[in-house]
């Protein structure tokens, strides 16, 4: 009862998924990002860019804090899930990590078979209450990662023995089994063909229909095509946030405009 | 201003400065082209029109050089920002640059059939003061798009209302020469037309002013010019 007004709340500004404010983050006594504030919309593909080291990826880990995992790294200010803080002690990261996924830069699926790596996340947090229903959350997530047809006269294969673009359609479908809010993907597509890429690419399309998606991208040309809003980050800092059109015909930021249009300065 | 930098790809740069290139000789091309249409007129030459309807085909031919162009570094570069607008203004401008071109070759034109006709006093005159206007717009307008000046682009659009003003004294000046004397006819048809067709280029050098200006700011500017005469558009006129 105490938390419906709450909820409420958080229905009325559907728009804004997740939140940060005053965002830093330290490694050790290097600072990575500096007072970052951003609001990640709801059912939208949000595209972080920018050179190596400008501190997006580092940024995209906050969001489900991936960081935790690295001793020396400090994150400041609030980011907020719905409103809530995720670094709040009373949250569980585990817990967080199912509501906001991840997909790798490397396909990375477990030495398991196909199926199994899909029902790992529905499995530890039981999800599925019947063999059954886990069969159906298997196909569900490998039609949502645009694989079923490819596999599914082989799901107890190992999902090693795929291809690489497989394996990352494989890997997505696995971080949307547990029906999170929230997908964070760290260059999804680098180590692909075009083809794969392609696919991966309107796969991304779709799953905005049912989440909120953030891509780390170094391809500007794909941050283009999937993303509705794009974040240039540079050096630790957001530099400009805004419609990935507006970004990409017409920058503010002087700084933006170099990087995408490739030039030194 | 980020253009200043180079790209990386210096081909690139390459690319871009050489379609702008490409875009300022067609831009002088028709610059004489008005000027000459012009003075053909007004000093009832033949061969001097002529040439101007035979150098047509040269603005022509750098049109559709300039559109391959721009489509191959579209397709090659996928230009986005500052270079996209580069490119989307290259490929309007040479367009409008065209259309100008086709006007003054239609000036020649009418200049080989005017001067088998008796002159209409002072047309001629007036009729060249309206094309050295255009064409200082033009020559403004290819400056600021060369010196990315927003400012003198905005200018030259303002000045385009003073053409206007030129043309609607020019329609009720021929409309007078016409009620005078039917044999005047002919030629203040072929004169309005020319005063007319000069009034467009007006619009078209405007139209490459606005790509400067959203070129250098990536907005283009709000079109509020009101009529402010409706010599050309009220019946009323023509009743006597």
């Amino acid at each position: 009862m105490f938390d419906t007004p709450k909820r409420e709340a958080a229905v009325t500004k559907t728009d804004i998924k997740m939140s940060a404010r005053n965002c830093q983050v330290f490694y050790g006594d290097n600072q990575a990002i500096k007072d970052v504030d951003v609001d990640i919309d709801d059912k939208t593909v949000t595209a972080f860019i920018g050179p190596s080291g400008c501190g997006k990826s580092t940024f995209l880990r906050c969001l489900n804090r991936m960081n935790d995992t690295i001793p020396i790294c400090r994150v400041e200010g609030t980011i907020t899930l719905d409103g809530e803080d995720i670094y709040d002690p009373k949250v569980d990261p585990v817990q967080l990590r199912a509501k906001v996924g991840m997909v790798f830069q490397k396909p990375n699926p477990f030495p398991k078979s196909i199926y199994d790596n899909i029902a790992y996340g529905p499995r530890i947090h039981g999800l599925a209450r019947s063999r059954a229903e886990l069969d159906d959350i298997v196909e569900k997530s490998l039609r949502r990662g645009a694989l079923w047809d490819e596999v599914k006269d082989r799901l107890h294969e190992p999902g090693t023995g795929l291809s690489g673009g497989q394996q990352q359609r494989l890997c997505i479908a696995r971080a949307v089994a547990t029906e999170p809010e929230v997908l964070l993907m760290d260059e999804p597509c680098s180590a692909l063909d075009p083809i794969a890429t392609a696919q991966v690419e309107e796969l991304i399309d779709e799953l905005k229909q049912n989440f909120s998606v953030v891509i780390v991208t170094h391809s500007m040309q794909q941050a283009a095509r999937v993303s509705q809003k794009t974040a240039f980050f540079h050096l630790g800092n957001l530099v400009e946030y805004g419609e990935t059109g507006q970004i990409f015909t017409n920058p503010r930021d002087p700084r933006t405009e170099s990087y995408i249009t490739g030039r030194i300065g | 201003m980020t253009e200043k930098h180079h790209h990386i790809a210096s081909a690139f740069d390459r690319d871009l400065e050489e379609v702008q290139a490409e875009i300022m000789k067609m831009g002088g091309l028709v610059e004489n082209a008005i000027l000459a249409a012009a003075d053909s007129l007004e000093a009832r030459d033949e061969e001097m029109a002529e040439k101007v309807r035979e150098n047509d085909r040269a603005i022509d031919e750098l049109e559709e050089l300039i559109n391959d162009e721009a489509a191959r570094i579209i397709a090659l570069r996928a230009p986005t920002a500052i270079d996209l607008r580069l490119v989307l203004s290259v490929l309007k401008i040479s367009a409008n640059l065209e259309r100008i071109g086709d006007y003054a070759k239609n000036m020649a034109k009418r200049t080989g059939i005017l001067v088998q006709m008796a002159p209409i006093e002072g047309a001629t005159v007036s009729l060249k003061r309206m094309a050295r206007d255009v064409q200082l717009m033009l020559k403004d307008a290819l400056d600021a798009y060369i010196q990315r000046d927003a400012a003198l682009a905005m200018d030259v659009i303002h000045r385009d209302r003073d053409v206007d003003q030129l043309y609607n004294a020019l329609f009720r000046e021929f409309l007078t020469f016409m009620m005078e004397d039917p044999r005047n006819i002919t030629p203040c048809m072929h004169l309005h037309f020319i005063a007319k067709n000069t009034e467009r280029m007006g619009d078209h050098v405007t139209a490459v002013a606005e790509q400067v200006v959203y070129l250098v700011t990536g907005e283009v500017p709000d079109e509020d010019r009101k009529k402010r005469d409706v010599t050309s558009t009220d019946a009323s006129l023509s009743e006597d």
